[in-house]
């Protein structure tokens, strides 16, 4: 029997779809079974992330509403084996589905994957709800700013309260330029503000924005630092214990900066 | 508008006449009139409550106050607020709104007040409130998370969110946090912000209504 996850933000735009795409395709290369379920009825993008738009033909509104079988309406990846998309109708709105449908598909789900990843909507209301209904974990991605940090902290409040107690947070986006010039809050900065377990840390990676319009998860793209950091996260929760570097500035374009700026 | 011996403010709950207890009768009486015949708007008819520590002023001095504020000025006294010298309250200026009653005082007996543990921190959004006493908080109140207690807020981690004490209009309530960097604070109808992009001390502070009635932030050292 595999777990329920949800992988949420309060605000949007922090990398919820992107990170569930990735986490997905990166726990399917290393040998898990993983279907991941789009949650943003009415919004959804998940399938173009992946790649799979055009090969959506079920959503899980027919499931609800019983056109087709759970299993029939599961998309397959077209890269890696054992990778499962359920996308969700583009036709509905938010408040059509309800928590306790929700939570019958990912009962059914975990009992045949290892992984259920549930991209949640942006937002506290209903489609945050449902997402959230059949989680058993929660992951929180932000990004290092306040705006963020503080939607974070509000949904996690949610979750707890919902009874969901295993809520890690990944941080996206962070910038060790910017960190370094005091720019921007350091991953201590908000670990010490939001006080829950860190599960990764992803550096700011312009690769993201090409492979999310070639609908190609950037974790196929070997050797950029976006992909190893969600490489390293998807073996953290297969239970491995894979240390977080710290991050330093040591790129090209940082030092050719730095360069400039010393010149001026 | 006031002197050293006595001082008038005006409370939600009326004017008040705040009197240096370290001085005799005769010396009050001299102050008040100074202060009275000093203004300009007549408090013929007003109510005041009068406000003292348990010090040099008797009972018997007390009544002779009483009637010379009717008598020559008019004024009606609508109580009196007497502190406890051993618990004085560490502005003088603010009424004290949990007078020590006399029993108590007399048995020696400590002046315990109900409190609210909470045992996690407050996230964004929500709100703890205690209307009947003090919130004592093991762990961080988040921005956009809220403590409102009627009487003390005790923040055992950091203050980010916002606090009210003395919710009921209890001024000599006072907020004290590990690390006090609040979004607002509020002291009975007072309300104070922190200078934009404060930066944690790194020492408990305590923040209460000072003399000039601003909200006042310091170093926690002793109550």
């Amino acid at each position: 029997m595999g777990k329920v996850i949800v992988i949420t933000s309060g605000k949007g735009g922090v990398g919820k779809t992107t990170s569930t795409a990735n986490l997905g395709t990166a726990l399917a290369m290393i040998r898990k079974t993983v279907v991941m379920v789009d949650a943003d009825i009415g919004l959804r993008n998940l399938d173009v992330v992946m790649g799979l738009e055009s090969r959506v033909v079920y959503t899980s509104m027919d499931v609800i509403e019983k056109r087709c079988d759970l299993d029939k309406a599961l998309v397959k990846d077209r890269r890696v084996e054992d990778l499962m998309l359920l996308a969700a109708s583009q036709r509905n709105r938010k408040d059509d589905i309800k928590p306790e449908q929700m939570q019958v598909i990912c009962e059914k789900l975990k009992q045949e994957y290892d992984f259920v990843l549930i991209d949640s909507p942006a937002g506290i209301e209903q489609g945050f709800h449902n997402a959230a209904a059949g989680a058993d974990e929660a992951i929180i991605i932000t990004t290092p700013d306040v705006s963020a940090i503080r939607d974070a902290d509000r949904i996690i409040g949610l979750l707890q309260h919902q009874g969901i107690e295993s809520i890690s947070l990944v941080l996206n986006r962070l910038s060790p330029t910017l960190v370094k010039n005091g720019n921007m809050m350091s991953k201590n900065d908000v670990l010490d503000h939001l006080n829950i377990d860190l599960l990764g840390v992803v550096p700011e990676d312009t690769g993201v924005i090409a492979s999310t319009n070639r609908g190609v998860p950037l974790v196929h793209n070997d050797g950029s630092p976006g992909a190893a950091a969600y490489m390293r996260i998807a073996r953290r929760m297969t239970g491995q214990r894979v240390p977080i570097p710290e991050m330093r500035e040591e790129n090209f374009m940082s030092n050719l900066l730095n360069w400039f700026s010393r010149n001026k | 508008m006031e002197n050293s011996i006595v001082k008038l403010r005006g409370y939600k709950d009326g004017l008040h006449l705040i009197i240096n207890p370290k001085v005799s009768l005769t010396e009050v009486e001299a102050a008040i009139r100074d202060l009275l015949n000093g203004m300009n708007q007549p408090l013929a008819g007003t109510s005041i409550h009068i406000d003292m520590t348990t010090s040099p002023l008797t009972s018997d001095d007390l009544k002779d106050l009483e009637t010379h504020l009717t008598e020559n000025y008019d004024l009606v006294v609508s109580g009196v607020n007497i502190y406890d010298e051993k618990n004085e309250s560490p502005i003088l200026a603010a009424p004290a709104t949990h007078s020590i009653s006399p029993s108590l005082t007399t048995d020696n007996h400590p002046n315990f007040e109900q409190a609210q543990v909470v045992r996690q921190m407050i996230r964004s959004g929500q709100i703890i409130s205690c209307l009947a006493g003090s919130v004592i908080v093991y762990g961080d109140v988040n921005p956009g998370g809220e403590v409102v207690a009627a009487g003390d807020i005790i923040v055992l981690g950091a203050l980010r969110g916002n606090a009210h004490a003395g919710a009921h209009g209890k001024l000599s309530s006072v907020i004290i946090a590990m690390e006090l960097v609040p979004l607002q604070l509020q002291i009975g109808s007072y309300v104070n912000r922190p200078p934009i992009d404060q930066k944690p001390r790194g020492y408990p502070e305590i923040a209460r209504v000072g003399a000039e009635d601003i909200i006042i932030v310091e170093e926690f050292i002793k109550f």
